[in-house]
Parts: C-alpha cells; sequence; structure tokens
C-alpha cells in the first residue's frame, strides 16, 4: 500500500459558513426550549408527587427515569455533537458504556442481596436470620421462638449437643 | 446537516487517514468522558443500592431541600430546579461558543464563552449554599439516636443538620451519597470553570485565530457537556425519586 501523506485536517472539517451557522443555531435552540420544558414538567410532577399520591410509585420512576435519559440523550447527541461524528465513532462510544452499565444495574438487582441461600435472595435480613438458625442447628442449640418458622438450609446437618460438645472437648485436647 | 462527513467506509481502516474522521484531541476527551461517566456510574448505582435497602428510613428529598435564598416559605425543589436551569443555560452558551468558533468569529466565542464561566460560577456558588442550609439543618433539629463514647450506648440527642456521623433529616448514609456525589460533581464543575478561564484567556490573547481553528472550545465544550449530562442524572436520583 502506498504511504498517503495528505493526512485531513480534521480540526478545520467541522467549519461551517453564516448561513449554515443559523440554521444550526435555531436547532440549537430548539434543543435548549424542549430541555427546559422536560425540566419544568419534571419539576412539576415531583412538586406534586405526594398531593397526587404517586411517592414510591412505578410510575414515577419509569416517568423520571425516561425523561431523565431522553435529556441526556439531548445534550449527547446535539450539544456534543455526536449524532454528527461517523457512525464508527458513535458506536466505539455508545455501544462500550451502554453494555458495561447494563451489566452493572443486572448484576446489581440479581446478586445485590445475595446472601447464599437462593430462595431468600430478596431480603438481607431474611439471609441474615437464617444464617442464625443454620448456625445453632449445626451445634445443636435451641432455636428462638422469633426464628422458629426458619428451616435450616439443605446440607446442614443437626448435631446433637454432646456430640458437638465431646468434638470440639477432642479438638482442645489434640491441641 | 453541513457537518455530515462522507467517505468511504470500506477503505476507513486501510490507513491514511482517521477511521472516525476526528482529530486526536477530540477522540481522548471523548474517551477520557466514557471512563468518567462509569465512574459516576458505579456511584449512582451504589446510591441506588443503598437507597433501596433502606427504603423505609431513606428521607424524602423534598422534606430535605426546601428553602429558598431570601425567602421564607417552605418551598420544595424550587432552588435546585434554579440550579438545574443555571447549568442548562450554561450547557446552551457553551454549544453556542462552540458554533462561533466553527465560523471563527472570536467576538462571539468570548462572548459565549464568558457567560458560560458566569453560569458555571454561579451553579458552584449554589452547591456551596445548598451544603451550607443541609449541614446547618433546621432550627427545630431532630431526635436521632447517636452512639455515645462516655456511655458506651446510643443515646437520643437533638440533630441540628447533616455530617458524615449523623444526620437530622434520616441515616446518616444519605447525607454521605449526598456530600460525595454532589461534591465529586461540584468538583467537575470547578474544574471545568477553571479550563474554561484558561481557553477564554487563550481566545482572548488570539492563540486560536493564529492556529486558524477553534477546535479548543469544541473539546472543553464537551467536558462541560459532560458535567451537564451528569448533573441531568443527580437531579433525577437525588432530587425527584
Amino acid at each position: 500500500m502506498e504511504f498517503n501523506d495528505n493526512y485531513p485536517v480534521y480540526e478545520t472539517m467541522y467549519q461551517h459558513g453564516e448561513e449554515d451557522g443559523r440554521k444550526i443555531r435555531k436547532k440549537l435552540w430548539r434543543v435548549f426550549w424542549i430541555l427546559l420544558g422536560i425540566t419544568l414538567l419534571e419539576l412539576f410532577v415531583g412538586f406534586n408527587a405526594t398531593k397526587w399520591g404517586l411517592t414510591g410509585g412505578m410510575f414515577l420512576k419509569v416517568f423520571f427515569i425516561f425523561f431523565t435519559i431522553a435529556k441526556a440523550a439531548g445534550i449527547v447527541l446535539v450539544f456534543m455533537h455526536l449524532i454528527d461524528e461517523t457512525q464508527f465513532f458513535r458506536y466505539t462510544i455508545l455501544a462500550p458504556y451502554s453494555l458495561f452499565i447494563a451489566y452493572l444495574i443486572f448484576i446489581i438487582l440479581v446478586e445485590g442481596t445475595y446472601t447464599g441461600y437462593p430462595e431468600n435472595n430478596t431480603n438481607l435480613e431474611f439471609g441474615y436470620k437464617q444464617q442464625q438458625v443454620d448456625k445453632r442447628t449445626a451445634h445443636g442449640q435451641p432455636i428462638p421462638e422469633s426464628l422458629s418458622h426458619i428451616k435450616p438450609s439443605p446440607g446442614v446437618k443437626a448435631h446433637g449437643g454432646h456430640e458437638a460438645a465431646g468434638e470440639e472437648g477432642g479438638e482442645h485436647k489434640a491441641e | 446537516m453541513a457537518h455530515a462527513v462522507e467517505f468511504d467506509q470500506k477503505k476507513a481502516w486501510q490507513g491514511g487517514e482517521s477511521p472516525f474522521r476526528m482529530s486526536y484531541g477530540k477522540i481522548f476527551m471523548w474517551f477520557f468522558l466514557v471512563s468518567d461517566a462509569l465512574t459516576f456510574s458505579g456511584l449512582l448505582c451504589a446510591y441506588g443500592f443503598i437507597r433501596h435497602k433502606y427504603s423505609g428510613v431513606w428521607p424524602v428529598a423534598e422534606n430535605v431541600f426546601t428553602h429558598f435564598p431570601f425567602v421564607k416559605a417552605h418551598i420544595p425543589l424550587a432552588y435546585v430546579g434554579l440550579m438545574t436551569f443555571i447549568l442548562i443555560m450554561s450547557s446552551v452558551t457553551m454549544v453556542l461558543a462552540v458554533e462561533a468558533g466553527h465560523r471563527n468569529y472570536k467576538k462571539g466565542v468570548v462572548l459565549w464563552l464568558f457567560l458560560t464561566i458566569i453560569g458555571g460560577l454561579m451553579f458552584v456558588g449554589s452547591q456551596a449554599w445548598e451544603w451550607w442550609h443541609f449541614i446547618e439543618g433546621t432550627t427545630e433539629g431532630a431526635l436521632r439516636k447517636v452512639w455515645d463514647i462516655d456511655q458506651g450506648k446510643y443515646v437520643e440527642k437533638t440533630i441540628f443538620g447533616a455530617n458524615m456521623i449523623v444526620n437530622e433529616y434520616g441515616v446518616p448514609q444519605f447525607a454521605n451519597f449526598f456530600f460525595f456525589i454532589t461534591g465529586f460533581h461540584g468538583f467537575h464543575v470547578f474544574s471545568g470553570v477553571v479550563i474554561n478561564v484558561v481557553i477564554f484567556i487563550n481566545v482572548l490573547v488570539g492563540t486560536y485565530e493564529r492556529r486558524g481553528h477553534y477546535e479548543m472550545i469544541e473539546k472543553v465544550g464537551l467536558y462541560w457537556h459532560f458535567v451537564d449530562l451528569v448533573w441531568v442524572f443527580v437531579f433525577t436520583f437525588f432530587y425527584l425519586l
């Protein structure tokens, strides 16, 4: 392949004249008004959320996250000119980022409350109680009334109180 | 659009030109912003996780940030709405500075970049005021259980405002995340203002006029818009949800 010495000057590639500038400015101001409108709408809903009984509801979450992503798209694509870049570059920026964030959210939702017991993975406190029950079962200690509804995990064997004590004693002697 | 760059995609990776059709500096500003965006995403995801875990005792932002300068009334979200407006406004002045730079129009760049710096300073100042109010707290305070070293147990005390250990408004984690994430963002805004000032001086002394293009404005503009972008998310997750 022959050597190309006429490397393009990318710095001046995006320059434009007065005529194009007017159109671009019009577009920028339009995007600004859209962003401002969305922000005011969000504030209006946020202001009245308690009054309308929406606090903590799924509607509010979806509503706010949808409009946040819409605003982010406006900023990244128009203000940061990502829409004007080559397709290669758009995907180079957006694809790895989206992939990592999707994975991060997925892993936090799925593994964030992992306790080691698949049936209890949705509740941290429950996992702690489960641990207590397993420990007490393994050592043959009585299980308190408040934990009696929790079954020990599969694989945890109940030892007799004496047997457990004997094993411990044996270990001490060996030492 | 005038900016659209036409080239043969099949030949793009055969050398002799950038497949991205962009200058080195701009490409790496973008790469830096992606890594920075991942940092903020990690922080916000951690915030979301802790918030979900303590959803029962987590303070509602509407009941925390209710103040507005010079007005003695209970106006939730108004002040943070104003801050968002300032930042979006400074974002649009920045993009207009970039546009003026594309026309090699020095006066336009000077005007819009100056307004951007003013907007940035106003935002940092607003955030300082918000922090001050959050640290000072209300005049009534609230009863919270705090660890007493002398007695070796938790005792009920009236707490005013929030810091890293106790929080008048609810669990201390709220204050910790608030200080860390808005502080980290505020630091970004502050460094953005500093960079803008440096570039502004360069524009005034004619560095870019001699160079023949104002691409540097575009690069600092990318950073500035990124700061605005992060605020959009912080605004949603801290104040609205």
